[in-house]
């Protein structure tokens, strides 16, 4: 019966465990369904553009050794919407991808503001988030929207 | 006695168990059901979602090997296509404009916007009258002009090149499908903000200069012009242009700088009065002139695949008047392709 308890016991923790680790959940995601997802329901202002993968790593500034997978639609030039989904090679990646992201959102809303104010409200309110091995980021007119997708998503 | 005193308590160890297994249950249930609702909402959506993705991933690469079906009717490509396109987008009624433009007013990039007072009577130039309806050319009889190449060259051709631009060059890296090259672009680029720290590098931003201090490259793309159409005064204009383009060729000598002609606007979308088609012509003249002087410098006349006919951008390129739609950026890739100056 002592036995049974301890059974009990280890498995009561390792289920605790694995559902409260955030940066631990193992998800995967169809990374060009996502960003599909998030740019066609998201963003309403400007029609965006599948970038060619090659160019990432110079936009985001993302070691290209990182990444495993990444899907980025961007704008024609006129608005400040983007929509990218970076699969990192190791969990352990996202976060610095997630900084990058904030830098970006930094220096587009600094550009923005004497170019196109009416863009840094939709940098103001960019959606970054990580999840597993993935980061987004999603720069949209309607970030609720944004954010139930990618709570669907496991986000 | 014995018997049913180990009876009752084998009877309390089942009911341990079974508590025990409600409790699992129970935590099951809590910290794993968003889990387990996660995965299936999520395989829903991924299968929904699917084919899309597929399309795009199909898209995506066949835009990088220029065969998409949209690229093999390409005017810039076919020069037979392209007068055909050119006499269709003539025959246009280029006073509409496009319904269902989803785009907000706001969004009009780097123009002083009111919606209040937009002027809906600006236009391109149309065919009103007989002495209007006289088509323009845009042919131009210069030695600086990058003529048509035969054979079309690959994305390599760019890998030891930098693009340098506004809006509408990093529209082009976003949308043309082009994989290779440096881009030093920034929203709002103007000729005389060559030395201001606005494009973003991996060491936080960095001037044009700057980003031309380091690495040799060989080609120089350069679209400049579109955020100097309200320049004022115009007499001093190729002046600042041509120290602009000397600076380049002093820390980059051994490349050959394209200058990208200042692409047609659609007047009907926009609402200040110096973003016009007039002023496009008056910087492309200063643009040529420059190249004309300086023997490392060539003109990209862009406009002989983006006119309406009329001296105007193509109705259906561009929802703000100025951005390029991705089908044009692919043009703009392929006529990039099949104009350079060989070696």
């Amino acid at each position: 019966m002592k036995y049974l308890k301890l059974l009990f016991g280890m498995v009561f923790l390792s289920l605790f465990l694995t559902a409260c680790s955030k940066g631990g959940k193992d998800i995967t995601v169809d990374v060009n369904a996502l960003a599909e997802k998030l740019q066609s329901e998201a963003v309403t202002s400007d029609t965006l553009s599948a970038t060619a993968e090659e160019m990432l790593p110079s936009i985001y500034f993302i070691d290209a050794e990182q990444m495993a997978k990444g899907v980025a639609y961007t704008s024609t030039g006129a608005t400040a919407c983007e929509v990218a989904v970076i699969e990192c090679k190791e969990a352990s990646q996202t976060a610095e991808v997630e900084k990058l992201f904030k830098t970006r959102v930094s220096s587009q809303s600094d550009l923005f503001a004497s170019y196109n104010a009416g863009e840094v409200s939709k940098l103001d309110n960019a959606v970054i988030k990580s999840a597993g091995k993935y980061v987004v980021l999603c720069v949209c007119d309607d970030t609720e929207k944004a954010n139930e997708i990618l709570k669907e998503y496991g986000f | 006695m014995g018997k049913k005193k180990k009876k009752r308590k084998n009877h309390q160890n089942n009911l341990l168990v079974l508590q025990l297994l409600i409790i699992v249950v129970v935590v099951l249930v809590v910290f794993e059901g968003r889990l387990i609702y996660t995965m299936f909402t999520h395989r829903a959506g991924s299968s929904v979602t699917a084919t899309a993705g597929s399309s795009v991933t199909a898209d995506s690469t066949a835009a990088a090997d220029g065969t998409d079906t949209e690229n093999a009717a390409d005017p810039a490509s076919d020069p037979e296509q392209a007068s055909q396109d050119l006499q269709n987008a003539a025959a246009l009624p280029s006073a509409q404009t496009q319904e269902g433009d989803s785009v907000s007013a706001d969004a009009l990039a780097g123009l002083a916007l009111n919606l209040a007072s937009k002027d809906n009577t600006l236009s391109a130039p149309e065919p009103e009258t007989e002495a209007q309806a006289e088509r323009i050319s845009e042919e131009i009889d210069s030695d600086a002009v990058v003529p048509l190449c035969s054979d079309p060259v690959d994305d390599s051709f760019f890998s030891n090149s930098v693009f340098i631009g506004d809006s509408r060059m990093m529209g082009f890296r976003n949308s043309s499908g082009i994989t290779q090259g440096t881009f030093l672009t920034s929203v709002g680029l103007s000729t005389d903000a060559m030395s201001e720290a606005n494009i973003a590098s991996s060491e936080g931003k960095i001037s044009v200069y700057q980003g031309l201090s380091g690495e040799q490259y060989d080609k120089i793309y350069l679209m400049l012009g579109t955020n100097d159409l309200g320049y004022y005064p115009w007499d001093s204009f190729e002046d600042s242009f041509t120290n602009v383009v000397e600076q380049f060729h002093k820390l980059q000598p051994n490349a050959v700088i394209y200058v990208c002609s200042v692409i047609y606007v659609d007047e009907s979308k926009i609402v200040t009065t110096y973003d016009n088609n007039d002023n496009v012509r008056k910087v492309n003249g200063y643009l040529l002139n420059v190249c004309e002087k300086l023997s490392y410098c060539y003109y990209l006349n862009l406009n002989e695949i983006f006119t309406n006919g009329y001296g105007s951008l193509l109705e259906d390129a561009s929802s703000d008047g100025i951005h390029l739609y991705e089908k044009y950026c692919k043009q703009m890739l392929d006529y990039l392709k099949t104009h350079y100056i060989s070696e």
